[in-house]
């Protein structure tokens, strides 16, 4: 290979030819192993009653099985860590992006009936009152006296007259 | 990255055409050290790109869920838990041979490289195939997204709070959700092929391998959405 140069001076040879660890292949097998344990588990948990911890539990198995595609097949582990810096630092912003939809969300009731609003506009500006009655979440609004509070914000669609 | 100075700036050298750099070393990068970063990094933001657009679908499950929790759960029955359960378990599988692909290329065996990108094309057609079972049958069924719904399943003690609360809702999301994946997974296999072609004519071993190793990042993100899809959409309670 010929000589090569940044900015006048000669590179290291180790930059020539970049060094790449090759990871043995039982390790391989072994995640590949442990992806379908966690695929069964995963499964069997979803027949088991767990009530509200089986959202839990499924997303910690699959964040688990994640981790391992990320670290071993996507060679995150051991890679240079500007890509483990970009793979995280994107999911900080879904983070963001959930957290203040849900902000959003949680508390625009709270909002709407302390500014006295019990209905959402459509899409022509109009004001439309709230009617049907609110899923169980929304008791705390009728004990304050509301006839019904909202307890999801789809604007347009559910006041489309032709629907 | 591993090579950290400005290619272009300063006093560089005469840089002709008359040396010998490798044939796949591209002329604007100075070391393939330099050039496998730069490409590998050009992939994760690529990826970085692909989780925030899921992530909105996902978001929309979540939105969906958060606010007609009974729907959802009343509309996933629909969803068969064997095949779905039939494609994590292939995606998984394609997941490791393309893994073990790009390690064939690093040792530079290309025997084992081929079939590993044969292996990982074929499974892909399988996850398909069996998408495709799935799809008809919700077709058949009328378990369509938005004013296609023409099922007229509603559960007994299931009241829907809106318009917006039915199980069209539901199958809005399941259709673009694993559509969209669907059309990853598509995607994939026509590059994977294109690699496979390179791989027959011998281009890719121990000093040059980052399309294989890309493709495969590529790859088990579209197993990494997978993961998070399965059991949201099929085995949510």
């Amino acid at each position: 290979m010929a000589t090569t140069y940044i900015r006048g001076k000669q590179v290291e040879p180790e930059m020539e030819a970049p060094h790449h660890d090759v990871a043995p292949m039982s390790l391989y097998w072994k995640v590949f192993g442990a992806l379908l344990v966690l695929t069964c588990l995963t499964v069997a948990v979803s027949y088991a009653d767990l009530g509200k911890a089986s959202l839990a539990v499924a997303m910690v198995v699959a964040v688990v099985k994640s981790t391992f595609v990320v670290m071993y097949f996507m060679h995150l582990k051991g890679d240079d860590r500007t890509f483990t810096f970009i793979f995280l630092s994107t999911l900080v912003f879904v983070g963001i992006f959930f957290g203040l939809t849900f902000a959003d969300l949680s508390t625009r009731d709270a909002v709407n009936s302390e500014w006295g609003y019990h209905g959402w506009a459509n899409e022509k500006g109009q004001i439309i009152e709230r009617t049907a009655p609110a899923h169980g979440e929304g008791g705390h609004e009728a004990a304050a006296g509301h006839e019904a509070a909202p307890t999801e914000g789809h604007p347009s669609p559910e006041a489309a007259p032709t629907h | 990255m591993t090579t950290t100075t400005a290619p272009h700036g300063g006093a560089a050298p005469p840089h002709g055409h008359d040396h010998d750099h490798p044939s796949f070393l591209a002329h604007h990068f100075d070391t393939p050290a330099q050039q496998e970063a730069s490409a590998k990094m050009g992939m994760w933001v690529f990826l970085a790109t692909e989780i925030l657009m899921f992530s909105g679908l996902f978001l929309a499950y979540a939105i969906a869920r958060w606010a007609y929790p009974e729907m959802v759960l009343e509309a996933h029955h629909h969803l068969s838990i064997p095949m779905g359960g039939v494609n994590t378990v292939v995606l998984i599988t394609s997941s490791f041979t393309v893994a073990v692909g790009v390690r064939a290329a690093k040792i530079d065996n290309q025997k084992l490289l081929q079939w590993m990108l044969l292996a990982t094309i074929f499974l892909a057609g399988c996850f398909l195939v069996v998408k495709y079972f799935e799809y008809s049958a919700k077709f058949e069924h009328g378990l369509l997204p938005g004013r296609f719904y023409t099922a007229d399943y509603i559960a007994k003690d299931l009241t829907v709070p809106s318009p917006l609360g039915g199980p069209h809702t539901f199958f809005g999301i399941y259709f673009l959700m694993t559509g969209l994946h669907g059309v990853h997974v598509v995607l994939g296999m026509c590059v994977m092929t294109w690699i496979y072609l390179r791989a027959r004519r011998g281009e890719f071993g121990p000093h040059f391998f980052t399309p294989v190793e890309n493709v495969g990042l590529y790859w088990h993100l579209v197993d990494l959405v997978w993961i998070f899809l399965f059991p949201l959409l099929y085995l949510v309670k």
